[in-house]
């Protein structure tokens, strides 16, 4: 029997001692909206350099504890968080986090394209220049790096002028993904970044997801159970604002230890 | 287990492992038959045998089939994932099982036209008796999900190897004892080969059964009943 936390929570062995230091670390943390708690006492590591998925079914809080880690939440009323979430042993709920830098550090790409309604060169270069002064040279050079991280700039090299919004969906994602690692964050938070795309255009954003977990710590969040297989190294399983398993993502999909995690994945649900 | 919430799914997996447990009948019917007529020199029984290996194959290639569907179908997870490639393998093996008692029904003919001492046809027997056992046996446990059973079923086939050995001792001594007993007992030899072979395929199931239901690989070696008896060839 492998030893259980104290919150009842499976995790092997293998990822309490994985050799990736941790980037996150969650402890003890429970976030309300008003008067709902919408996250339970929620406790878990992520490895540095990796990609973490958070499954469940909707309305589960994987949304709400990705939205913890940048602290966007705070931009709506009577949302809030305690316990504590610490980002290379800091902790970014403290007051004293400054939110900007936070979220230099920590970027977000959303379910739905949010590409800036102006040319795909400021697309980028628009969140460079609140951080840093560049010459145009360097901000050249900035945007082609970011682009081609993103695995866009083949496509879009010829038209930077035009605006990001005559991009396909899937060349919008990747802007914004570009967008993302324009400002050099430690940490990329994706929100179900491939649910409204085609096959193809998922299949370009999974092989990002792949090469950018060399320099960055990916979190993602999906309702598509193979894509969390195929691209995360570790899964957590969250029900009704509880972290019910989080393991290894190749024991979570082959061999769960919880009975609801076996349930939800192989579509017993309910 | 509870269901599905698409209720063709469960209706896909269910057949596969009907079609599993299907396979696992008639290949310990094949097997008991096939020794059966081997004993009794019973040609028509041995025919039977040899007809039903083609029903055999075709419940292999109509598992795989339905398998293979059903992962591009419902791309099946944790224990739907194992069950279906648990029973690819499975069937591979029961498949295998077919071949091995149609082996033995084959030479039916060629031994029956001589005559088998009577002590050799009793250790054969008792031999084919552990085999067949361990066949019914892998079926029932894994129908029942018990996963302990099929665990020991594993190491239970040590008593066919053991078995095997003194068979094979047993034959060579009719052979030097009279030379005409020679072409007999070369078959019985495939014979209890076979059987020993049908036993490996039983602990193959045994272990493929047991990953399905604990989704835990058992040890690579098993523990060994009888560390003094030198394998025959």
């Amino acid at each position: 029997m492998k030893p259980m936390l104290s919150n009842e929570i499976a995790m092997s062995d293998a990822i309490a001692l994985a050799p990736k230091t941790t980037k996150i670390e969650v402890k003890d943390l429970n976030f309300y909206y008003g008067e709902s708690k919408a996250l339970k006492n929620i406790s878990l590591s992520l490895p540095a350099r990796s990609v973490t998925a958070f499954i469940g079914p909707s309305g589960c809080g994987k949304s709400t504890l990705l939205r913890v880690f940048n602290r966007i939440y705070e931009l709506y009323p009577k949302q809030r968080a305690d316990g504590q979430v610490l980002l290379d042993g800091k902790n970014i709920l403290d007051r004293s986090q400054d939110l900007n830098l936070l979220r230099t550090k920590i970027g977000m790409v959303f379910q739905k394209p949010t590409p800036f309604p102006m040319s795909i060169y400021e697309n980028i270069a628009f969140g460079i220049r609140l951080y840093e002064k560049l010459s145009k040279s360097e901000m050249d050079v900035r945007v082609e790096q970011a682009l081609h991280r993103a695995a866009l700039w083949n496509e879009v090299k010829d038209k930077l002028d035009a605006s990001g919004l005559s991009l396909s969906g899937g060349q919008q994602q990747r802007l914004c993904i570009a967008r993302t690692v324009a400002v050099k964050p430690e940490v990329i938070l994706l929100d179900e970044p491939a649910s409204a795309l085609d096959p193809l255009s998922t299949a370009k954003i999974e092989e990002l997801i792949d090469e950018l977990q060399v320099d960055y710590t990916i979190v993602i969040v999906t309702h598509n159970m193979q894509q969390a297989a195929r691209v995360s190294s570790q899964t957590a399983f969250m029900y009704l604002g509880e972290l019910i398993e989080y393991d290894k993502t190749e024991k979570m999909f082959t061999s769960p230890g919880e009975k609801r995690t076996q349930d939800y994945i192989t579509g017993r649900f309910g | 287990m509870s269901e599905h919430t698409v209720a063709s799914f469960d209706e896909d997996l269910a057949q596969i492992s009907k079609l599993i447990h299907g396979m696992g009948e008639l290949a310990g019917l094949m097997v008991g038959s096939s020794t059966r007529a081997l004993l009794g020199a019973d040609n028509a029984l041995a025919q039977h045998v040899i007809s039903d290996d083609a029903i055999m194959d075709a419940r292999q290639r109509e598992l795989d089939g339905r398998a293979i569907t059903l992962i591009a179908k419902r791309q099946p997870m944790a224990d739907d994932l194992r069950s279906v490639l648990g029973a690819i393998r499975m069937a591979g093996d029961m498949e295998r099982i077919g071949d091995l008692a149609k082996n033995i029904a084959k030479r039916v003919g060629a031994v029956g036209e001589h005559t088998v001492p009577r002590d050799l046809s009793h250790s054969i027997e008792s031999m084919a008796q552990l085999v067949l056992e361990q066949v019914h046996a892998v079926v029932d446990e894994y129908s029942v999900g018990n996963a302990p059973a099929l665990s020991k079923l594993r190491t239970d086939d040590e008593r066919i190897d053991v078995k095997y050995t003194s068979v094979f001792r047993e034959l060579l001594t009719y052979m030097m004892e009279d030379p005409r007993n020679i072409t007999a007992c070369t078959h019985l030899l495939f014979c209890a080969k076979n059987l020993e072979r049908i036993g490996d395929h039983v602990t193959n199931i045994a272990e493929n059964a047991y990953y399905v239901l604990t989704g835990e690989q058992l040890p690579p070696n098993r523990p060994k009943l009888d560390e003094t008896a030198a394998p025959a060839a």
